[in-house]
């Protein structure tokens, strides 16, 4: 008896991203080295932000954003000679269907994701209305991230539907549905938390899969509680402006303290006012964290492809064990397994020799079908987690340098908000020593 | 604000334990030799001598202050001594340290121990070590306050804890309540006139204040009389400009102190609610890192950095709450209570200006002005002198005080930064460690 093959693949990671064999119209040609790369040809930018007003697919009115996208070619020959900017308006919309389009065509690959759709971790000063100037301002910086990202990933920025997106204003909509990518986007995925019982994954899948749900839950944490630092920070540091105040009230009376007391007055305004500088800086490192909180989601997203795949083959190959059980004791006349079939046939005679050839026929052709198919799955199965694992290995590396630099500058910022804090202090306590 | 008695040789009386009635009126020819018969008191009475008569003494052998400021000799000496307290020859040196809890039966209380230091010649010995308890201190304010009615007492810290719920005999509000009292006991020696209290004297020497304590009610009773001259029930009507410019500025000055007082309270309140958040704030970082395999001495760098910001944050929010803020309070006290000096000078004037009213009306032929009107104008001129000279210091003594104050609030905040500066910055070459150099 042959027992369908759903093996685990082998862990010796391929040295380019390998071309997906998901049946899908990918280029076939390998990844882009890193020069190759479309950001290397190409400069991008998310230029300008703009409100508009339109009628919306009900037709009814809405406000929305619109985003410019710049582009200019860089000519590497030339030195003098700069290339024109071309320049488009996308909205939001338009940027999540890019995305969904790159995830359905690219199931191997962690592709970067959006920035947040609503503004979320906000601590009290920061608006969570999607129109407020500063998170518009934000989100153009995510966005152009985004198609960064997208154009430095070797195996993404070779796709025609993203160059489109970057350099064709009009029909791009049209072009990218009619790729029909939808239809192979399967539902399942969206069920987030359905558990599949997978018999053999790939344990690194598994683990993988663990790890992003950690990964997620100590990120979310982690800004949530940073949010309510900054909130409390920016207290102790508004209430020191009130001795500005009274410091110059108290000067008014005095006769030799008066000078020292108002001037160190002063410098407790500055102080207070030096929070709001300070924190706006670390929105920028909270940013940070939250593209590697949404980057944890698309690394989920790739072990629950790996999951999904794994599951269809070893539901495949079962099929194919049970279709070829039933040949086996229609051939023999022999029932091993309880079949509802057997019982009936036990119950209400046998068949004809004519209908059980027939029977037998039919089963044959299916089993070489599915014969045919579990070869391919397995193929497939196996490339999957080939290509997967090395866009992930190519992620791991792009995830601790970009954290390492985020902590960096995260550091930094706190050396810089202390040395000012000495600088302050030490200027108050000089106009103290004058009194 | 200028002085009166530091700077001019003018022989202004100043008030002393001796009640005024007994001394003789400035402009009235007087001479050592005629005062010496005048101070001649009964035994009975603690009343001050000459510096050069020793011979006074309690019936249970403790000494009794024996400076006299009426006379001119002594206030020549008085004057020097002020001169001298600026500069470098002190004679009087006193401290408070040692808390110690006793438990009895009935109460548990804490006592400081109280270290003289002295050559003056109303001391018998150049070094004394008593030990006293709150209340003692609390009894030589009170004692104070009645024998120099004219001058500013300065203030003890609170008797009773009201905010929250402090622990009487936690190391911190101990020692708190120590260095204030030690402030107290300080301000006293630095005083020309205070200093040489008899009461004083003997909170310094005594082995038994309790028996001194109960001795003086005694004394008191037996002699019927009261030291304190406020008399009461005469309605002023106008204080003089410059006590009206001390009652103002006494107002908008404990005003100011209040408010600040709360913006400092709300401040260490607000310091403490982020050092709530950062505590949890620093672990996540370390769990994080448990998840990670490169990034996982980085992110326990961060974490530990976090967590030594919080210890940086904790001290200095002590420090606010234990030396920043009871220094203010003490100063709301003090100013209220000099408030109640000047309603006591607005008192004395105005019996002054009621008994001269009353004499002009009488329209008699008196060449000589009634005695008990002239003593009167005595009080007034003396406690005027007393209170100037005393603002003149205070404000002095305050402004050194604030400027030691504030300075040191600067300090402790240059501090707080300095170690979160050193901490963040000695994560960075952890940070930038690459895993091949290690």
């Amino acid at each position: 008896m042959e027992s369908a093959e759903a093996e685990p693949s082998d862990s010796r990671p391929e040295e380019d991203g390998a071309a997906p064999c998901s049946g899908l119209p990918p280029p076939e040609q390998p990844g882009a080295t890193m020069e190759e790369c479309l950001a290397k040809k190409m400069e991008i930018t998310v230029s300008e932000a703009e409100k508009r007003t339109g009628r919306n697919a009900m037709n009814m009115q809405e406000t929305y954003t619109a985003y410019l996208i710049e582009t200019r070619v860089v000519e590497s020959q030339s030195e003098g000679q700069c290339a024109p900017v071309d320049s488009l308006w996308r909205r939001y919309s338009e940027f999540e269907l890019l995305r969904n389009y790159l995830s359905v065509t690219y199931p191997h690959i962690v592709v970067p994701p959006l920035p947040e759709k609503r503004a979320d971790f906000v601590w009290h000063k920061l608006s969570a209305d999607n129109m407020d100037p500063d998170f518009v301002e934000r989100r153009r910086i995510g966005l152009e991230n985004f198609l960064l990202r997208v154009a430095s990933h070797p195996v993404l920025c070779q796709d025609k539907i993203f160059y489109s997106f970057l350099t064709q204003e009009g029909g791009w909509k049209e072009m990218v549905n009619e790729t029909g990518f939808q239809l192979k986007a399967d539902s399942r995925l969206k069920a987030l938390n359905a558990t599949f019982r997978v018999k053999n994954p790939d344990k690194r899948f598994t683990e993988l899969k663990h790890y992003s749900d950690e990964l997620q839950s100590v990120i979310s944490h982690l800004l949530r509680v940073r949010a309510r630092v900054a909130d409390r920070l920016y207290g102790v540091y508004k209430v020191h402006g009130n001795y500005g105040r009274v410091f110059s009230e108290w000067s008014a009376i005095e006769k030799e303290m008066g000078d020292g007391l108002q001037s160190a007055g002063h410098h407790m305004d500055v102080y207070a006012a030096s929070i709001d500088d300070i924190l706006e800086e670390e929105e920028h490192y909270a940013d940070q964290l939250k593209e590697y909180l949404f980057y944890a989601e698309a690394l989920r997203a790739v072990c629950r492809k790996h999951e999904l795949m794994q599951y269809d083959l070893e539901m495949a190959a079962q099929d194919l064990t049970s279709k070829k059980q039933q040949c086996e004791e229609l051939a023999t006349g022999t029932v091993r397994t309880f079949s509802l079939k057997g019982m009936t046939s036990k119950l209400f005679g046998q068949e004809t020799p004519e209908q059980r050839e027939a029977k037998i026929k039919v089963l044959e052709e299916q089993i070489q079908e599915g014969e045919e198919q579990l070869k391919s799955k397995n193929l497939e199965g196996r490339d999957f987690v080939k290509s997967a694992w090395a866009d992930i290995e190519r992620f791991k590396e792009q995830k601790n340098h970009d954290l390492k630099e985020a902590l960096i500058s995260y550091a930094v910022m706190q050396i810089s908000m202390c040395k000012k804090g000495i600088q302050v202090w030490t200027n108050a306590k000089e106009c103290f020593s004058k009194m | 604000m200028s002085g009166g008695a530091a700077g001019t040789p003018k022989p202004l009386p100043s008030s002393g334990p001796k009640s005024l009635r007994e001394m003789p009126h400035p402009l009235a020819p007087s001479s050592s030799e005629e005062m010496g018969p005048a101070l001649t008191p009964s035994p009975d009475l603690l009343l001050p001598r000459s510096i050069a008569d020793k011979d006074l003494s309690l019936p249970n052998g403790t000494p009794v202050d024996t400076s006299s400021p009426a006379s001119s000799s002594s206030l020549l000496n008085r004057l020097q001594l002020d001169d001298d307290l600026d500069g470098e020859t002190r004679d009087l040196f006193v401290t408070v340290d040692d808390p110690k809890k006793h438990v009895c039966t009935m109460e548990t209380y804490i006592t400081y121990r109280v270290t003289t230091k002295t050559t003056r010649a109303e001391f018998d010995l150049p070094e004394y070590s008593v030990r006293r308890r709150y209340q003692d201190f609390d009894w030589l304010r009170n004692k104070l306050e009645e024998s120099q009615p004219t001058h500013l007492i300065p203030p003890l810290p609170e008797k009773f804890v009201v905010k929250g719920v402090v622990d009487r005999f936690s190391e911190e509000f101990v020692e708190t309540r120590r260095k204030a009292l030690d402030k107290f006991l300080k301000r006293i020696t630095d005083h020309p006139v205070l200093s040489f209290n008899e009461h004083f004297n003997v909170f310094l020497t005594a082995k038994d204040l309790n028996a001194y304590k109960k001795q003086g009610m005694a004394l008191l009773s037996k002699v019927g009389e009261s030291v304190k001259y406020v008399t009461g029930g005469y309605k002023l009507r106008s204080r003089p400009l410059e006590f009206a410019a001390i009652g103002e500025y006494l107002d908008t000055f404990s005003l100011k102190l209040g408010t600040i007082d709360r913006i400092a309270q709300r401040i260490i309140k607000e310091q403490l609610e982020y050092l709530v958040e950062l505590r949890e704030y620093g672990p996540v970082y370390s769990t994080w890192g448990g998840l990670e395999v490169e990034l996982s001495e980085p992110l326990e760098g961060v974490s530990a950095c976090i967590g030594n910001c919080c210890t940086a944050l904790e001290e200095l929010s002590e420090d606010m709450t234990e030396d920043f803020l009871p220094v203010l309070r003490e100063y709301i006290l003090y100013s209220e209570s000099m408030k109640n000096v000047l309603k006591k000078r607005d008192q004395v004037q105005a019996e002054y200006e009621a008994k001269l009213e009353a004499v002009a009306l009488k329209k008699e032929d008196r060449p000589k002005v009634p005695t008990d009107v002239e003593t009167c104008q005595d009080r007034v001129e003396c406690f005027n002198a007393d209170l100037k000279a005393d603002m003149e210091r205070w404000q002095n003594n305050k402004r050194q005080d604030f400027r030691q104050l504030l300075m040191g609030m600067a300090d402790k905040n240059i501090q707080y930064y300095e170690k979160c500066l050193t901490a963040w910055e000695s994560i960075i070459p952890l940070l930038q460690d690459k895993p091949e150099t290690k």
